[in-house]
């Protein structure tokens, strides 16, 4: 049960992680295209922002999943079994409440932000725009939780049924 | 007072394995309660919102993406062929092969993992195969990867540029001359040791094979003109040309050489796509500390302490290169440069350092920590490709280390070296 939700968990955010990148390289691509031939995209920086904000959230989700961000597994990896569980329940909890107050804020904020619209695009409600953050903290609790059984079970368990590699190379350097 | 609680809180955070940047955003969420109640906690979302949609850090995704086509269409298998035509004649020939393919690699890609896990796939068991032991074919392929970081387009240059306000164009045009004084001392350190243990050679050198490969990889070595010729030329911006590069290697990997794998470009896209999530994470939590620690003046003051200790400016690029060099063991480099360089710059601009010459400076010790253990990602991944134990590879690779403190050195000392281009194009 837990496997097959993790495993659609993973798809959607896969399908919302690709799909957000290809979008951010189809509009810079097009503002460059329409700034060359004299006919400058108003939206074109805002909505290329957006997108990243949204891959961020969305990303940084897909991340927790692989427990791919960045961080110092050493010390509590080396420990035996009675100290690494308290202290892994104990980091997990600082992780839950971030997120939480992010999502708590987050929907603040939205029922603030009321009818504003972008900038350059009027239509487009800044609701929609910045539900990345409620919804992007909800999404990370869930990931947070769905991958919990597995770093329970300790760094050598790869019983999730994910290519455990798939993880590995999602480690921060790759942006170095 | 307040800052020390909040300095032990993120290292206690940190050493609970609390990713870093959740470990910043807790630390910062509770100096914003403590400060203003639990009601100014509602500005956290607004603040990781605009924290996250830096437009300059856009480049980011689109030079990984650029790097994940190339890699997936063919466009590396032939500049390792030309690299092979090229040098493969010298002693050591395969192992000269991986630090200039790594150069020619370095132009495109800004992601040393990338490069690493790309050229490494291929060169590392070719290495084996003629007899290389494998912690030298694992480090060489790990040392000569980080030059990646130097040598624009670099996706730390971009995390710099945004972070401390500099012009990331001016950045890139300064890691050239370190980048390729760099590869050059590679070779040097590659045929001391290959003449040592009697390293094979690939073959005699012949004009003609070098026209083949050279034919062959005349469209790959278009896309570092494309990218960095719009850049330099201020036809684009580095975002721009970061986009541009995605359009040129799909042009070039899928419509010229037709080689494109699309289960592996979609396996890169998303690694990518991961990769810059984290990475901004960071960027958004980081923004909310940098709020209260801007408020509370904490660059000013430590810019102050240690002007007050010394105003030489050696003196106080001595202390950074060792401060540096100590984060660079324990964080990864992004994490470095969101964390300390913002509370750095007001130092180094009260010190008469020129931000983009310090930004050389930054790049080429977080490239040390690459390679320099517990916390060393390339490294790694040479040693999980190569199959090979870290610490075996580590004494190996103690010589291209060397190389790259001398560099560091160089450029440090030397601020003609990076800057040079700079100041006759840019000033």
């Amino acid at each position: 049960m837990r496997r097959r939700f993790r495993q659609g968990l993973q798809r959607a955010l896969e399908f919302a992680v690709l799909g957000l990148t290809t979008a951010l390289a189809v509009v810079v691509v097009l503002g460059v295209v329409f700034r060359k031939l004299g006919a400058a995209l108003v939206w074109y920086d805002e909505v290329a922002s957006i997108l990243l904000a949204w891959l961020t959230f969305y990303g940084a989700a897909l991340a927790a999943l692989h427990r791919a961000h960045i961080g110092f597994p050493k010390l509590v990896d080396g420990l035996g079994p009675a100290y690494r569980r308290p202290l892994i329940l104990l980091g997990e909890a600082f992780v839950l409440a971030f997120f939480l107050v992010t999502a708590w804020a987050g929907w603040r904020v939205f029922g603030i932000l009321g009818g504003e619209t972008l900038v350059s695009l009027p239509w487009v409600p800044q609701r929609l725009t910045q539900s990345v953050i409620p919804i992007g903290a909800v999404l990370f609790i869930i990931a947070e939780l769905v991958s919990l059984p597995d770093v329970w079970a300790g760094p050598a368990s790869h019983d999730d049924g994910v290519d455990p590699s798939e993880g590995e190379g999602v480690g921060l350097e790759g942006s170095a | 007072m307040i800052l020390l609680v909040m300095f032990v809180a993120l290292l206690v955070l940190v050493l609970l394995n609390v990713p870093i940047a959740v470990s910043l955003g807790v630390v910062a969420m509770f100096a914003m309660a403590a400060t203003s109640g639990i009601g100014g906690l509602s500005n956290a979302a607004l603040v990781l919102y605009s924290g996250s949609m830096k437009f300059a850090l856009i480049a980011i995704p689109l030079f990984i993406l650029a790097g994940a086509i190339m890699n997936s269409s063919g466009i590396s298998t032939r500049l390792i062929n030309l690299a092979s035509a090229l040098v493969g004649f010298i002693r050591g020939g395969l192992a000269m092969v991986t630090v200039s393919a790594s150069l020619f690699f370095a132009e495109i890609s800004g992601s040393a993992v990338a490069d690493v896990a790309a050229l490494g796939s291929i060169l590392i068991p070719a290495m084996k195969r003629r007899g290389y032991p494998t912690p030298f074919a694992a480090a060489v392929t790990s040392s000569s990867a980080t030059l990646a970081v130097i040598i624009p387009p670099s996706i730390p240059m971009i995390l710099y540029g945004v972070m401390s306000g500099s012009s990331v164009v001016e950045l890139f045009v300064a890691g050239i001359v370190p980048g390729v004084l760099g590869g050059l001392l590679m070779m040097g350190v590659v045929y001391m040791l290959a003449r040592k243990n009697g390293f094979p050679v690939e073959g005699a050198f012949q004009l003609r094979r070098v026209g083949v490969a050279l034919r062959e990889a005349a469209w790959a070595l278009l896309l570092p003109v494309i990218i960095l010729g719009g850049i330099f030329s201020g036809w684009v911006t580095a975002t721009e040309g970061a986009g541009l590069a995605v359009v040129a290697a799909i042009v070039i990997g899928g419509g010229i050489y037709r080689e494109l794998d699309l289960a592996a470009l979609r396996k890169a896209t998303l690694e990518g796509g991961v990769q810059t999530a984290v990475v901004m994470l960071l960027v958004a939590t980081s923004a909310l500390l940098g709020d209260y620690l801007t408020e509370a003046q904490v660059p000013q003051r430590v810019a102050r302490g240690i002007m007050d200790f010394t105003d030489n400016r050696l003196a106080i690029l001595a202390l950074l290169n060792v401060f540096f060099l100590m984060v660079g063991l324990f964080l990864h480099s992004a994490a470095a440069i969101i964390l300390v360089v913002p509370i750095v710059m007001p130092l180094v601009l009260a010190a008469g350092i020129d931000p983009v010459h310090f930004g050389l400076v930054v790049t080429l010790n977080l490239g040390i920590g690459q390679q320099t253990p517990p916390v060393a990602s390339v490294l790694v991944t040479a040693c999980s490709v190569a199959k090979a134990d870290i610490w075996e590879v580590s004494k190996v690779n103690v010589y291209f280390v060397a190389v790259l403190v001398a560099m560091l050195l160089m450029v440090t000392y030397v601020p003609a070296i990076p800057m040079w281009p700079v100041e006759l194009f840019y000033r």
